[in-house]
């Protein structure tokens, strides 16, 4: 094991062993010792069955061990279940558009059999015209951003493989000029025969397939982004494919970001004759992002939440920024990430867990240990036990499913005019309305509900109007406009998502049936006929008011009291994620401005007294590059080399003078020492610039003089 | 007042591009020349630069183990499978592997010096691949079962075959291993797309996690939404240290060293000795040719592949030109034109300069 170096020296000791490992292209720094990777399985078998904290004195550090070890596994088991359940949502949307695929391969590959069959020789037989065309299918992805169809073509590859086909999944990189047609033939028989071969060959893969196992069943080619590719080596590679589809019966799936007419315009006609292409179309980002949000976020099926300002931010970055959906699961999982790490709490979310699926007792004693961490932590509830606690988790997870609930039935009632459901999260998760509402005395949690449901208007838009909550009043306006036939979609909707919340679901029927009374007498005035019923149903929802009013005021009812957002909930720090400023820095590190501020600000990170800085102009005790970087601000895009030299030893000369002028000595000795230090001085100032500007060329904030000009550099940064 | 300066800034700031525009044109009338500076003798720099005093030593060293508090929360990022991506002025060559000698002593740890110009990416996967092979061995507890018969030794293995390797399609678990840590994983040796899709296969092997560090503004253009997000899965920190970049910086020609063209013995040792022991055997050949022949213009071409070809140091002349590619690109040799037309390679130094160099590389 290579000695550790001190990082605490900020000047590191060069030792010939350093130097050494310094200029090697790589090294060991140490390896992970047999006995620590079993010490550290040891130590997890033992937390997972002994979680009571000790009561000796070493217990301080076990503790904080055993809590970050806790988690780590609460992370494990909440991020595997939201990345489990994304996969399977998006698996879902594609299920549809793979079985049609799926259903096409067998069919092409029956078409190209009989042909297969009547060549039996060691060579293609290129004959019929016919026999040559290579059925494809256009698969399009509606998304210019492939990474996020990475997976979906490799989902499309393991769908396949499991009905029975051959599959190699080819990306574009495979396609490149630099390495020809030789580079897709490679990782194609890679693929197929998982070897290697110094001279890859078409004949190689034919006999691969007559062999006996691989005979008999359709060889499917997958290349994720056909206007990635190089276009000639494309072309290349289906006409190759093309002469050879009587020996290997290859059906061709390409994925196309933009129109279906893509192929026409990277591939010449006579490729284009080749194929035989068949169309298919996948989902859109956005709604893709919707069955996400709604899988991952509303219906939490890991207890895991974030706050506003976090879905706010999460929604922006999306938006804004990336616009792929693999970004924002990134977010994500950065999110829970650094959830579990920095809160201390987090890992009940896990014992939360664990109880719904096992009801076991197994972890009570992590309550245990929460509960003496939480009155370390707080001691003003010091004397609460485990018990409070227990009591406001379930009651959080209760409250939580009730919010969900309702954020479903507003998405329900928003569908069919597009509203997205990210917008719909991230005004529900808003804690601000809440607390409007609750301020003028309009929340309630839920026994109010009946009573609250008796008034004849909606309380939400008078209230909440334009200042918070948009979102949410123009759906409950839509719900007033809505057709009958819709609205009873709504109801329906409303009734099967909540089941588990009696209380609302009893209304919902009641509305339900009150509709279905006016359905076999469907006349044009519906607010009639329903006034009609009213005075006859026994649903107190209002006295007077229209079908869609009463669900209006339903809806409304729904959110006042049964919307409350996770930050306005007692103990939300055990599973919401609520530091957007982290997250932020952690996803977008902007090393363009950063590198920037350090230099110019370095006063701030460093935080020594001698450096205030007054105005913009630089103090010789600040750092060589600093100095040299703050009076580089001063030039245009090119800066005069001598001119920069000449600034600068002004203003480090300063400092030399300083230095000096304490000294006391004699005046002979004082004369001879002054050439020679000022000698030294010279040279020393001359390495000090020197290295200030490889300093900023390895930042990459200057470019070096050019042939033409050889006295000037080049500024590269103008501005943060 | 503070504030009337913070708004001065910002002003400064903004305008600043404008300004650069209408400046350039003075800046070039600006007739000052480099040469009106009287350089010192270029030893006495050199021997300065080495000397320079640090200043701030002590806030640097409080700054830099300030950031220890952190390595708990970069070490559970690991462990989730995140990469952490290092970021701020100064060299962060200690912090790195003082975090990774402190937090993450139960993996190993694998450095790689992206900031020398001449790293070889195939060497260092081939070293990456046998760190992680012992590490499996330990992890099965079968410590004599060595290669299999029809699996060739790592050396010989092309790149793609070591990435197969290390992403380890075969039985394993995705158990963080090896964790390696690349210093200026932006450094002008892996500025290239190619090295960068390796690097990020690298990082998406289940084994294998990623702590690495960049300097240059304009780094996170070197990968695109592929890598940051499914393979390195980046996570920023911002942990400017104002470390001097020693070792980092050595590798850049000083502007006031006699015109930054000529290589100096010692800067191309230390080129050279990042070199393979064959490229450092061929600039020998050149060398002690240039000495014995040293009123030539230089040694021809086929001259220098023929001796090479006899002591074994090259096979083929496209190798001989992959060594000479390498040394032309630090400007260790050049070309010029015989007086009979032949082109003949020259090392751009003088004979005290390549004696000393000689009995450098063979210490």
């Amino acid at each position: 094991m290579a000695p550790p170096s001190s990082a605490s020296s900020g000047e590191d000791s060069s030792t010939p062993d350093t130097t050494q490992s310094q200029l090697q292209h790589s090294f060991l720094l140490h390896k992970a010792s047999d006995k620590l990777i079993s010490s550290g399985k040891a130590r997890r078998r033992r937390r997972s069955i002994d979680l009571s904290p000790t009561k000796t004195d070493d217990d301080d550090k076990k503790q904080s061990d055993d809590e970050r070890w806790l988690r780590m596994e609460a992370f494990q088991l909440v991020w595997s279940r939201i990345e489990s359940t994304i996969n399977h949502v998006l698996r879902n949307i594609n299920a549809r558009v793979f079985d049609h695929i799926r259903r096409w391969v067998w069919d092409s590959f029956n078409a190209i059999k009989p042909l297969a069959t009547i060549s039996p020789g060691p060579f293609p037989l290129v004959s019929q015209v016919t026999c040559t065309q290579l059925f494809t299918g256009l698969l399009l992805t509606n998304n210019m951003e492939f990474v996020d169809d990475i997976s979906t073509f490799q989902e499309l590859g393991l769908c396949l493989k499991s009905h029975g086909c051959h599959v190699a999944n080819l990306s574009s990189f495979d396609f490149s000029s630099k390495n020809g047609i030789a580079g897709c033939l490679t990782s194609l028989l890679r693929q197929f025969l998982m070897s290697t071969f110094d001279a890859a060959d078409m004949s190689i893969l034919a006999s691969w397939y007559s062999r006996q196992g691989n005979y008999g069943s359709p060889v499917v080619v997958i290349i994720d982004d056909m206007e990635r590719c190089c276009g000639a080596v494309l072309s290349d590679f289906i006409l190759m494919l093309s002469e050879w589809v009587v020996k290997i019966p290859v059906i061709l799936i390409m994925g196309v970001a933009t129109t279906l007419d893509a192929p026409r315009k990277i591939l010449s006609s006579n490729v284009l004759q080749k194929l035989c292409p068949c169309n298919f179309k996948l989902g859109s980002p956005a709604e893709r992002m919707d069955a996400v949000v709604e899988a991952a976020l509303v219906r939490q099926c890991s207890g895991f939440a974030v706050g506003h300002k976090v879905a706010v931010f999460l929604r922006n970055y999306f938006l804004n920024q990336d616009g792929t959906l693999t970004s924002f699961v990134r977010a994500l999982k950065i999110a829970c990430v650094q959830h579990f790490s920095t809160e201390p709490l987090s890992f009940l979310l896990g014992w939360l867990l664990v109880k719904e699926d096992s009801k076991g007792v197994q972890s009570e004693k992590a309550v245990k240990l929460a509960s003496e961490l939480l009155s370390l932590a707080r001691n003003q509830i010091a004397e609460q036990t485990e018990v409070t606690i227990v009591h406001s988790l379930t009651e959080l997870t209760k409250l939580q499913k009730l919010w969900s609930t309702v954020v479903l039935c507003l998405y329900e009632a928003g569908k069919c005019n597009k509203t997205r459901l990210i917008d719909l999260f991230c005004e529900a998760l808003d804690p601000d309305t809440y607390n409007l509402l609750a301020s003028d005395g309009l929340t309630g949690t839920g026994k109010g509900f009946v009573q609250s449901l008796s008034s004849d208007h909606c309380m939400l838009e008078q209230n909440l109007s334009y200042r918070k909550g948009r979102l949410i009043c123009q759906l409950l306006g839509r719900v007033r406009d809505l057709p009958a036939a819709l609205l009873c979609r709504l109801l329906n909707g409303w009734k099967n998502l909540t089941v588990d919340v009696p209380e609302i679901h009893d209304k919902v029927k009641e509305l339900q049936s009150i509709v279905k009374l006016d359905e076999g007498s469907c006349k044009p005035d519906l607010k009639e006929i329903s006034r009609r019923h009213t005075s006859r149903s026994p649903l107190k929802i209002g006295q007077s008011q229209s079908i869609n009013e009463k669900a209006a005021i339903l809806m409304d009812c729904m959110v006042r009291d049964f919307m409350k957002p996770i930050e306005c909930t007692a103990f939300h720090e055990i599973v919401c994620y609520r530091n957007v400023e982290n997250l932020q820095s952690a996803l977008i590190g902007d090393s363009r401005k950063m590198i920037q501020v350090d230099l110019l600000e370095f006063h701030k990170t460093l935080q020594c007294s001698c450096c205030r800085r007054s105005g913009n102009i630089p103090l010789p005790s600040m750092p060589d590059t600093s100095i040299m970087y703050t009076l580089a601000q001063e030039h245009g895009d090119l800066i005069n080399l001598h001119d920069w030299f000449q600034s600068f030893k002004t203003i480090v000369i300063q400092y030399s003078r300083k230095g000096t002028s304490k000294l006391k000595k004699s005046p002979l000795k004082k004369r001879k020492e002054r050439n020679e230090s000022e000698n030294k001085s010279e040279a020393s100032i001359q390495a000090r610039f020197c290295r200030a500007i490889t300093e900023l060329q390895i930042t990459g904030l200057i470019r070096m003089p050019s042939k033409k000009r050889r006295d000037c550099v080049q500024r590269v940064a103008f501005g943060l | 007042m503070e504030m009337n300066d913070a708004d001065d800034e910002e002003f400064g700031f903004s305008r600043n591009y404008f300004l650069a525009k209408e400046l350039g044109g003075s800046a070039v009338k600006s007739h000052s020349k480099l040469s009106d500076i009287n350089i010192v003798d270029e030893q006495e720099l050199r021997a300065a630069v080495s000397n320079i005093e640090p200043k701030h030593e002590k806030e640097i060293k409080d700054l830099i183990s300030s950031y220890k508090r952190l390595y708990p929360r970069w070490a559970f990022d690991l462990r989730c499978g995140l990469g952490l991506l290092m970021y701020g002025f100064g060299s962060k060559k200690t912090l790195l592997e003082d975090f990774a000698s402190t937090s993450l002593t139960e993996y190993s740890a694998f450095v790689i010096n992206g900031y020398l110009p001449t790293i070889n990416i195939k060497q260092v996967l081939t070293s990456l691949a046998e760190v992680l092979w012992d590490q499996l061995k330990i992890k099965r507890r079968t410590p004599s079962k060595s290669l299999s018969k029809d699996q060739q030794p790592f050396s010989s293995r092309s790149v793609e075959d070591l990435l197969a390797f290390l992403d380890g399609s075969e039985d394993r678990t995705s158990e963080f291993l090896v964790c390696v840590i690349i210093h200026n994983i932006d450094g002008p040796g892996l500025r290239d797309s190619e090295i960068q899709q390796y690097l990020a296969r690298v990082a998406s092997c289940p084994n294998i996690r990623i702590v690495a560090s960049i300097d240059h503004v304009n780094a996170p253009l070197l990968w695109d939404k592929k890598m940051v997000h499914t393979q390195f899965n980046w996570c920023w920190y911002h942990v400017p240290t104002f470390a001097p970049y020693k070792i980092e910086g050595t590798f850049f020609p000083l502007i006031l060293a006699h015109g930054n063209t000529t290589q100096t013995a010692k800067n191309a040792v230390i080129v050279l000795q990042s070199l393979t022991p064959n490229a450092q055997g061929v600039f020998k050949i050149l060398a002690e040719y240039q000495l014995s022949h040293s009123e030539e213009e230089g040694m021809p071409i086929d001259n220098l592949f023929a001796t090479c070809r006899e002591r074994f140091l090259v096979g083929s002349r496209p190798m001989l030109n992959s060594h000479l590619t390498e040394f032309k690109d630090h400007e260790l040799v050049k070309t010029r034109r015989h007086s009979d037309g032949q082109d003949c390679l020259y090392i751009p130094l003088t004979s005290e300069a390549l004696e000393k160099l000689l009995v450098e590389m063979t210490q």
